[in-house]
């Protein structure tokens, strides 16, 4: 009842609502996702080896065993921000120009849009199975339809650079419908008179882009890239299933090399000290491209 | 192009835009969904068909019958649309009345819990999936139902609050205003009037978080173990465990597909509808 009291002046009816409100979803966040962070963080600080876990304190000996690892510094982190940037950008612009090309009605419209929308459905792995075998070398459809051109079919998922550009299409492939389905969302939320104003004018298509739909669209497209720049930086599942960091771990991605440390080298504490890296500077970023979001919905 | 060479265009060439526009159209079209029509080729294939890809015109549907044959397999299926329906209700039950708080109040509250959703939205799956499986352990929820389930909640929970945030800045409160005066307590008013005009979103939630949660891979592959295998996992594992047996592996695919397309193929609208930022 002295609680209930204390409750009742603390916090008024509002704030009691309020809290009541997120109250299921705090209480799911902190069981589900919090005490697992701090879990971890604590564990990045020991000597936790799956098959010995000891469980001693060693400061910061594993992080800095992560950050002197070579194959984190030359391979993991450029790939990690290589494959981010370059998924993002091909298909925010595949993706936009997808959205453009919906948004004017077409006899077959809606056919169209269910099959640009077809990877939308498609989990990572099974695409990245499915590439896979379109890959394989030997039996590929795309080494067949190589040499039936008079090229030469190629090992793709055993040279470093070919089994990468094969991760980042399939990102592009799985993930730019996504910035169609969300572009063409914020297009056809637009207002219309401006564009009536500009038909009536004789704006040619590419001025109305230009001057109009582009900026009228820049706070949906600045959502988009921060939301999926966040979810490529953690990219896991297509990975995989399509190359498992290989060839000789030259295509790992931040969240492959964290769970390979933990998981299969069984040192839980190393591949901690990564996630918690990967953590931190992902944080960095997303809190920069926070900050831009902000900026434009000021100025918008 | 100006005005005039539109003119002179369309006069010698009549609808050699709209043709050129439909041709590129058509080739985007082939060059998404040929993976896709490729898998189901590979599915239909006899085992010894699929290493002739250019050869013969054998066409069964055994795999498919030997992926119903195979227990494991079924198990998969069913454990996967399971958690993924569950997931689904539940992350709408507590995602709404959290966007619900986000959009309709301000102050210390409301603007903390934002930073906590952005924060934890940015941070990598691994880094709270790896500890939790020795949490899951602990709890004794490692390789069950819910286990799996929870966690497939929490993960929505950040991005859907925005998402439902957004959808009801975009309804006028003076509905819920109006029931207040009239009586109605808070409850009512969130209940009554603002969860039904949110439907449209409701629904674009649920197909996300259905294709998710059916699609996930991470989750499932550090916490389940033999008791609970789903889908992704299945397959993935299948890839190294039957090597070479890639029309089995194509029959699985397709067979995963399945439910997920019929969902986007009746959900697209309500996902366009209901989703603005």
């Amino acid at each position: 009842m002295k609680l209930r009291n204390t409750w009742r002046n603390v916090f008024g009816e509002q704030q009691r609502f309020m809290l009541m409100l997120i109250a299921p979803a705090v209480t799911l966040l902190i069981l589900f996702q919090a005490i697992p962070i701090f879990v971890g963080g604590s564990a990045s600080f020991r000597d936790w080896m799956l098959y010995n876990p000891k469980k001693t304190w060693v400061g910061f000996s594993q992080y800095a065993s992560v950050l002197t690892d070579p194959a984190f510094l030359q391979i993991v982190l450029p790939n990690t921000f290589v494959f981010m940037f370059s998924s993002v950008a091909i298909s925010l612009v595949i993706g936009l120009a997808l959205a453009l090309a919906l948004n004017r009605p077409f006899r077959g419209q809606k056919l169209v849009q269910t099959i640009l929308l077809l990877p939308l459905m498609v989990a990572p792995v099974i695409a990245a199975i499915m590439v896979r075998w379109m890959f394989n070398d030997e039996f590929g459809i795309v080494n067949v339809v190589l040499e039936a051109l008079g090229g030469e079919g190629q090992p793709w998922l055993v040279q470093r650079w070919s089994a990468f550009s094969v991760i980042v299409l399939t990102d592009v492939w799985l993930w730019t419908p996504w910035f169609t389905l969300l572009l063409l969302a914020g297009l056809q939320s637009l207002p219309k008179e401006p564009f009536e104003a500009a038909a009536i004018d004789g704006t040619t298509a590419w001025r109305v882009f230009r001057y109009l739909t582009l900026p009228m669209l820049r706070p949906v497209i600045i959502v988009c890239i921060v939301i999926r720049s966040i979810d490529a930086f953690r990219t896991f599942d297509t990975v995989w299933a399509l190359t498992g960091g290989g060839p000789a771990r030259e295509t790992e991605l931040l969240s492959i090399y964290a769970y390979e440390n933990a998981f299969v080298f069984l040192d839980f504490a190393k591949g901690s000290a990564a996630a918690i890296i990967g953590a931190l500077i992902i944080l960095v970023v997303g809190l920069a491209l926070y900050r831009i979001l902000d900026h434009v919905r000021k100025m918008s | 192009m100006n005005t005039l060479q539109r003119r002179f265009f369309d006069f010698f060439a009549p609808g050699a835009r709209r043709i050129s526009f439909g041709l590129a159209l058509s080739v985007v079209c082939f060059l998404f969904a040929f993976p896709v029509l490729w898998l189901i080729l590979t599915s239909l294939r006899p085992q010894s068909g699929v290493y002739y890809v250019y050869r013969g015109l054998d066409f069964t549907l055994d795999s498919f019958a030997q992926v119903f044959a195979n227990e494991r397999l079924v198990q998969a299926f069913f454990n996967s649309s399971v958690i993924a329906t569950a997931a689904t209700i539940f992350s709408i039950l507590v995602t709404v009345s959290s966007g619900y708080m986000l959009s309709r109040f301000r102050g210390p509250i409301a603007s903390s819990w934002f930073g906590v959703i952005y924060a934890l939205r940015c941070v990598p799956f691994v880094t709270w999936v790896l500890p939790l499986y020795f949490v899951e352990q602990r709890w004794g929820l490692y390789d069950s139902y819910l286990g799996l389930l929870l966690p497939h909640i929490a993960v929505h929970i950040c991005f859907f609050s925005w998402l439902m945030k957004g959808f009801f800045d975009g309804i006028d409160p003076s509905m819920e205003q109006a029931a207040l005066i009239d009586g109605c307590t808070r409850w009512g008013a969130f209940l009554r009037v603002a969860v039904p005009s949110a439907m449209p979103a409701i629904s674009a939630l649920a197909v996300l978080s259905w294709l998710f949660s059916w699609n996930e891979f991470l989750f499932a592959l550090i916490l389940t173990g033999q008791h609970t295998p789903v889908i992704t996992v299945v397959m993935a594992q299948f890839v190294s465990e039957m090597g070479m047996q890639w029309n089995l592996m194509a029959a699985t695919a397709v067979l995963a597909l399945v439910p997920a397309f019929l969902l986007t193929l009746f959900g697209q609208k309500y996902v366009i509808r209901g989703l603005k930022i």
